[in-house]
This record gives structure tokens, C-alpha cells and sequence, in this order.
């Protein structure tokens, strides 16, 4: 069937009915029937043969690789593209709702499956978070809530999936991999299989993860430390594999990203064109591949530690330390790779919001940009603690640097404001609160930079304020208001305004009661990572907590708006923001094939400009039959 | 249900795209066996030890440099359009891949993995052996292709160079490893 069929048939909506739901259902089953089958039959095994338990760290391990591997074929990669790879039968890709629920290389398919994922993790990961805020109601609740080394174990997988199978991919992952194609203006990515590969990836790490105290947890937190690593349980071995896994989703998604901005721009779509959205996604692309190797051996190095016998990290010739060195390497800049796409949209948001350009729009890019490059370099100051005197100075300079790329972004962003007609819609709202909340963080963050204020701050809840600030008060901010902004594109309704205001505020105030308190019990001695307190911190705490309960219940309501506004919202139009930018060119819902066989768009101008009787930026020409 | 056949409209990459794009997955198989190797001089010290085994890692290395050849002829062949010639080049790469699979598994009774040297010695040739058999599904997978369905061979030549252009970078790979290992 030419693709020209396939927009007619996808556009009419006429998909054959036959073994429909079957179609939908079936792969996923089967993935889950592999992964579990494969995990099993090899982990008992190798227990067999190495005459040992299987939740012992090798069988775990070689369980975990062959369910891996189980779960991706299952999951219609088999049929889809290794089959073919070797020249056998070629299967069709269905373009129907059937693409949502199998191996994929629909970008829109995968994105969409993206966000579900982060949905349901930041569901799971946010109910740990809870768990973490009932245990610190009281100065000591281990009598009847968690035990210290479950509560370790609560606040690691906490952290590690708000962080990886979170925070890095909802808007990267979400937002970015649907509306790349889109503003860049051609159909799909330059690996679509590989893209759709990536999301495979995930359930199994976050499943692993999650279900790591079902082997006996991991005691680190999210970091992994060795020697506590090696001695911390089994745990730690689903928890290695699991950011392993998760690192290279994230990998093979930035590979696309860059792979497709430097070689698929459309006609005319100089480096100076490039939407603001996209240099936030690239950005954040370039940091995964180059600072994730590090981290990636440093992890596997770790896991080697523990089930081939190998002493990187233990033992008289060990060196703790340089897994410090080597997991910072990446996961300081990985909070760049969060914040930038979310910078990015702020800009992509506010302009058409205010119907002004982008204010200082090359500054802007070199914020970016210059983070990305200053990024990798610091992250020797999470453990000031540690480290020599000699490289203090260095590490402690060199992260205030990164105020002065940061502050580029922020002034580009303040003076796209001035002067505008704000409108204030529910995404708008959100990118401000965004701002305020990360200008807190940010702010913070210069403390943690200073080495004396960073001596006294280490380890306390100070530091835990200041990245749930950057973090949740930023990126999920920004992360709701991309959900709402480009909703209409994806689903061709609106999401219900008034709800989504009501929940901004909801959250903007029960985050900042959450969080801002924790600076002062940082302050007054509380350490970060512990169950058990001391009395004096106990009505801090307290108000703490329950303003914790506030700020998790009301997330049901973004939830329930969604839901509800996908099937019941009112129809959008095809731009009902007014952007100038090009996805809104394309009718809305996205169709399968975004942009119809016959014509492409040339880029004429910058597509940020507001200005009455501007002319547009876009033009279509007539292409050659075929393309 | 809809269906689409794949390499249409929505795969709209060019070769130049493809190919091109092949580099940043390099790039980033590169940094972590760069990180690989950085790491012999901080677990493994500068010393080398004397149960290693010099000659097979040589040899090897020697093995890979040879294989240049096949796959430079290989490479000129899909530039004259000649890609069913090019498949007898694919095969022997093809060979060479499960020696050197063979000789990574049979380098590490030297050391053991214990030691420093041991322990950086045999993580990343076990890495590199990694890439090794990404390499041989790659060469087999065109193999295969090439013999069954020419025409697709051809229509997607650009998986081929890629294959190619990641046994290039297997054979600097590996001849930095023997020098940083056996020779540094």
C-alpha cells in the first residue's frame, strides 16, 4: 500500500475491523510473556549451575539482560525490524491506534507512549514519595511504618525513577520526540526504529527498579556508592541495570534528535530558524552523548564489582572515589538535560503568550548552549566533602559559571514579557511559576557551589530543597504546561482551562509550602536520607508532610482533566494559540503522515514574528510524485 | 487495520542523513571505549604484567589491521554499484568478527580479573567484545539480506557503508586497545 493509500485510509478512519483488538493487546502480552518467561528460565538456571539462589547478583543479572531482551522482541521488534534486518518478510507498520501498543516507527506513537510511561512513574515514584513524607510525621516511625533499611530503599527508587524514568524524558521524550518531526518539518526522525526502540527500553528498567526489594533492595540511594553498593543486597544489581538501561533509551533518543536537526531541517531552516524548542532539545541531546559514557562504565564497573569479582571500587586497590567522579560526570549535566528542554519551551510558550519575539534570541542559544558545554565540568561539587583542597576552587568557579549562560535564558525569557499582552492561559501560568520556582533553585544552587557555605550545607535538607526546586518546581511545572500547549495538537481538543489553573495555583502553593520549609530544617541540622530525627525538627516536619499529602492528591486533578478533556474537551482549532511556529501548520490531531505526499514547506523568514501584518514564515512549494 | 510497507514516505531520510547521522552513535561507542581504556592507567597502573598474553593480543591486532582490506574493497564495490560483489568482503569480515570473539573469551585466562590490570583488562575487551558481536549480527544481517533480497540490498545501501563504516571503527578500537594494553 503506498503511503498516499495510507493517509487517505488513515485520514477516513476506514481501518479494517478485523482481529482489532487482538491486534492492540497481543503484543504487549507477549512482550510481558518473553521478558518474564526469558527472565526466569535464565536467572533459575544460572542459579542451578552456579549452585546458588536466584535473587542472588549473577543469576539476577542474567535474568534480567535475557528478559530484557525477551521483552523487545516480544514487543513486535522481531517482526518489525529484526526479521527484516536479515532479509526476511517484510512486515507492514500498522497506522492505526494499533501503533500505540507495539514496536512502533511512528514517532507520534512513540512520544504518546512516553507519556503515558511518565505518567504512571511519576505515579509510582510520587507514591514513594509519600511513603518517605509519612515516615518523617513523626521524629521516629520505624515501630510502625518503615524500617530504617526499607526507608533507604523507599527514597532510592524514589530518586532514581523521578530522575531517569521521570524528569528525563517527559519532555524530551513526550514533547520533544512528537513535535521534532513537526517543527523541523519532515515526516519522521532519522532512526525511526531505533526511536521506537528506545521506549521499549523503559518498562523493564522501571519494573526492575521498582521491584528491586523483592531481592533484597539497595541501601545507596540513588547514587549508587560504592562500597556500600557491594554491601547493600541484591537490590542493587536491578538497580544498576535499570539506569543502564534507562541511560541508553535516553541515548539512542538523543542520537535521533541530533541526527535529525543537523541533517532533516527543511528548506531554508538555517541554524538561525531552528525553533527555540528545538535547541533546548539538542542541547540536551548533546550532553547524553557525551557525558553518558562515563557514568555508563562507572555503573557497569560497579555491577562488575559485584557479580564478576573485579575490585574497581572495593578491595586494597579499590577507587571509591573515581565512581564519584565518574557518575557526576553525567548526572550533574543530566539536570541540564531535564531543565534545558524545559528553558526552551518557556521560550516557545511565552512569545506566542505575549505575542512578542523572542527577546535577545541568539543570546538566548548561547545560554544554551553554554550551559551544555559548562555543564559536564562541575560536578565535582556534590562531594566538596571528599575531595582535595587543591580542587575546590576549580570545581567551585567553574559551577557558579554556569549562573551566567542560566541568566542569558532568563533575562531572553523576562524580556520577551516586557512590554507584551501576557495572555494568561494555564500553560503560560505555568512556565512563570516555572521561572520563579527555578530562580529559588537556581539561587540556592549557589550556595551548594560555595565551597564554606557547601561544608555546612552537605548532606542536609537544604540541598534536598534546592534540586526539588529545579526539578519538580521546574521541569514538572513546565512538563504541565507542555502537556497543555501542544494538547490541541495531539488530541485536537482543549484541555479544560479553568482546571488547569485551579491545579497550577494548587500546586505552586502546596509545592512551595512542601519545599521552602526544608531550606530552614537544613539549616537547623536535619540530615538528608535518615528515618529517625530528632525531636526539635518534629513540627517542621510535620507541616511538611501534610503539605506533602496536598501537593500529591492534587495531582489527581491534571490527571482527571486529561482524561477527561482527550474525549470530552471542546475541539480546538487547527492553532488556537496562535503560534507562528510550524506543528501548527498541520492539521490537528496530528495525522499519521504529518506532512501529505506532493508538497513540502520552505522556511522564509523567522517564525517568532508577532509583528501586525508580518507575513508568514512558511511557504508550501509542489514536490515531485513520491516524496 | 491500516497498514504502510516500511522505506516509504515515513522514513524520509536521505542516504547522507543516514550515514551521517551514523557518526554520533560512533561517537558516543567511542567516548565509552576511550573511558575503557583511560581507566587501564588508573587500575592498572603503567606496568605490564607478564602473564599477559602479548602474542595473541598482537596477533589480533595485526588480524584487525589485515581486515582493512576487505573492508576498503567491500566499501568500492557499493561505490560502483557492484553490492552483490561486495558480500564476499561482508563474509570475510564476517570470519575475522568470530576470531576475534574467540580470541577476547580465550585472552581472559591470562589475568585474573581480581587484579587491577586483570580487572581493566578484561571489562573492556569484554566491552569491546560487545561490540564485536553488534558487529557480526550487522555483517551477518547483510549477509543474509544481500543473498535473499538483492534489490532491498541495494534500495538500502546505506545500512551497508554504515555496517562498514562500523567495522572501520571496531579496527581503531581495537588497535588502541593493544597499544594501551600490550604496549603503554
Amino acid at each position: 500500500m503506498a503511503t498516499s493509500d495510507v493517509q487517505r485510509h488513515a485520514q477516513n478512519g476506514n481501518g479494517e475491523s478485523d482481529s482489532f483488538a487482538l491486534s492492540m493487546i497481543w503484543p504487549m502480552v507477549r512482550a510481558g510473556l518473553w521478558g518474564f518467561t526469558a527472565y526466569f528460565a535464565v536467572a533459575w538456571i544460572t542459579a542451578m549451575l552456579a549452585h546458588t539462589v536466584i535473587v542472588n547478583p549473577l543469576p539476577a543479572t542474567l535474568g534480567y539482560v535475557a528478559g530484557l531482551i525477551g521483552w523487545i522482541m516480544g514487543s513486535g521488534i522481531w517482526e518489525g525490524w529484526i526479521r527484516r534486518a536479515f532479509g526476511g518478510e517484510e512486515a507492514p507498520a500498522l497506522t492505526g491506534v494499533e501503533r500505540y501498543f507495539r514496536f512502533s516507527s511512528d514517532p507520534k506513537a512513540t512520544a504518546t507512549r512516553y507519556v503515558v510511561f511518565n505518567i504512571v512513574a511519576f505515579l509510582f515514584a510520587g507514591l514513594a514519595a509519600m511513603m518517605i513524607r509519612i515516615q518523617l510525621l513523626t521524629p521516629d516511625s520505624t515501630k510502625w511504618w518503615l524500617s530504617e533499611i526499607h526507608y533507604n530503599q523507599t527514597f532510592g527508587i524514589h530518586g532514581l525513577m523521578m530522575l531517569l524514568a521521570v524528569a528525563a524524558s517527559v519532555i524530551v521524550g513526550g514533547a520533544g520526540y512528537y513535535l521534532l518531526p513537526l517543527m523541523l518539518g519532515v515526516r519522521n526522525v532519522v532512526y525511526p526504529k531505533l526511536l521506537g526502540l528506545s521506549w521499549w527500553l523503559l518498562p523493564p528498567a522501571a519494573v526492575a527498579v521498582f521491584m528491586s526489594p523483592l531481592i533484597g533492595g539497595f541501601q545507596t540511594g540513588w547514587w549508587g556508592y560504592p562500597p556500600l553498593a557491594q554491601n547493600s543486597g541484591s537490590g542493587i544489581v536491578f538497580y544498576a541495570l535499570g539506569a543502564a538501561t534507562l541511560l541508553t533509551s535516553s541515548v539512542l533518543g538523543a542520537i535521533n534528535v541530533v541526527g535529525t536537526i543537523v541533517y532533516m531541517r527543511a528548506k531554508g531552516m538555517s541554524l538561525g530558524r531552528i525553533p527555540m524548542f528545538v535547541w533546548g532539545l539538542f542541547a540536551a541531546a548533546t550532553i547524553m552523548v557525551v557525558s553518558a559514557p562515563a557514568t555508563f562504565t562507572g555503573t557497569l564497573m560497579d555491577l562488575s564489582d559485584m557479580i564478576l569479582g573485579s575490585h574497581f571500587y572495593t578491595g586494597p586497590g579499590g577507587h571509591p572515589l573515581a565512581y564519584d567522579d565518574q557518575f557526576w560526570w553525567l548526572f550533574h549535566p543530566e539536570v541540564y538535560v531535564f531543565v534545558l528542554p524545559a528553558f526552551a519551551a518557556w521560550l516557545e510558550i511565552l512569545p506566542t503568550a505575549a505575542q512578542r519575539p523572542v527577546f535577545a534570541r541568539n543570546w538566548a542559544i548561547a545560554g544554551i548552549l553554554g550551559i551544555t558545554m559548562i555543564g559536564p565540568m562541575v560536578g565535582v561539587h556534590h562531594f566538596f566533602t571528599a575531595v582535595s583542597p587543591a580542587r575546590m576552587p576549580i570545581f567551585m568557579t567553574l559551577t557558579e559559571t554556569i549562573s551566567i549562560p542560566s541568566g542569558f535564558v532568563f533575562l531572553s525569557a523576562l524580556g520577551t514579557l516586557w512590554g507584551g499582552r501576557l495572555k494568561l492561559s494555564s500553560p503560560a501560568l505555568l512556565c512563570l511559576m516555572a521561572m520563579m520556582n527555578f530562580l529559588i533553585g537556581g539561587l540556592t544552587g549557589i550556595f551548594n557551589a560555595d565551597v564554606p557555605a557547601d561544608l555546612q550545607l552537605h548532606n542536609t535538607y537544604w540541598v534536598v530543597a534546592h534540586f526539588h526546586y529545579t526539578i519538580l518546581g521546574s521541569v514538572i511545572f513546565t512538563w504541565l504546561a507542555v502537556l497543555y500547549w501542544w494538547f490541541p495538537k495531539v488530541t485536537g481538543r482543549m484541555v479544560n482551562e479553568a482546571w488547569a489553573k485551579f491545579h497550577a495555583w494548587w500546586f505552586f502553593v502546596f509545592f512551595n509550602m512542601t519545599f521552602l520549609p526544608m531550606f530552614y530544617l537544613g539549616i537547623d541540622g536535619m540530615n538528608r536520607r535518615i528515618a529517625v530525627y530528632l525531636p526539635y525538627l518534629h513540627s517542621v516536619n510535620f507541616f511538611v508532610s501534610i503539605s506533602a499529602f496536598f501537593l500529591g492528591a492534587g495531582f489527581i486533578i491534571p490527571g482527571v482533566n486529561l482524561l477527561w478533556s482527550a474525549f470530552r474537551g471542546s475541539k480546538a482549532t487547527q492553532n488556537p494559540w496562535g503560534s507562528k511556529s510550524l506543528e501548527w501548520h498541520s492539521v490537528s490531531p496530528t495525522p499519521y503522515t504529518v506532512f501529505p505526499e506532493g508538497r513540502e514547506v520552505v522556511v522564509v523568514g523567522p517564525n517568532d514574528n508577532y509583528a501586525a501584518g508580518a507575513s508568514e514564515p512558511f511557504v508550501w512549494v509542489p514536490t515531485t510524485p513520491g516524496k | 487495520m491500516a497498514m504502510e510497507k516500511s522505506g516509504s514516505l515515513m522514513d524520509p531520510a536521505s542516504e547522507r542523513a543516514k550515514r551521517g547521522a551514523f557518526f554520533f552513535l560512533m561517537l558516543f561507542a567511542g567516548i565509552i571505549a576511550a573511558a575503557w581504556d583511560l581507566a587501564r592507567f588508573v587500575w592498572g597502573g603503567t606496568g605490564i604484567p607478564k602473564e599477559a598474553d602479548f602474542g595473541l593480543g598482537i596477533g589480533m591486532g595485526v588480524l584487525m589491521l589485515l581486515s582493512i582490506a576487505p573492508m576498503w574493497a567491500a566499501r568500492r564495490k557499493l561505490d560502483r554499484g557492484d553490492e552483490t560483489g561486495a558480500l564476499g568482503n561482508f563474509s570475510a569480515l564476517l570470519i575475522v568478527s568470530l576470531i576475534m570473539l574467540a580470541g577476547i573469551v580465550y585472552g581472559w585466562r591470562a589475568v585474573p580479573i581480581g587484579t587491577g590490570y586483570g580487572g581493566i583488562f578484561d571489562v573492556t575487551s569484554g566491552w569491546l567484545g560487545l561490540y564485536f558481536v553488534g558487529g557480526a549480527l550487522a555483517l551477518l544481517a547483510s549477509v543474509m539480506k544481500g543473498k535473499r533480497v538483492p534489490q532491498r540490498f541495494k534500495d538500502e545501501r546505506w545500512v551497508a557503508y554504515n555496517v562498514l563504516s562500523f567495522w572501520g571503527f571496531l579496527v581503531t578500537s581495537w588497535v588502541i586497545f593493544v597499544l594501551i594494553f600490550y604496549v603503554a
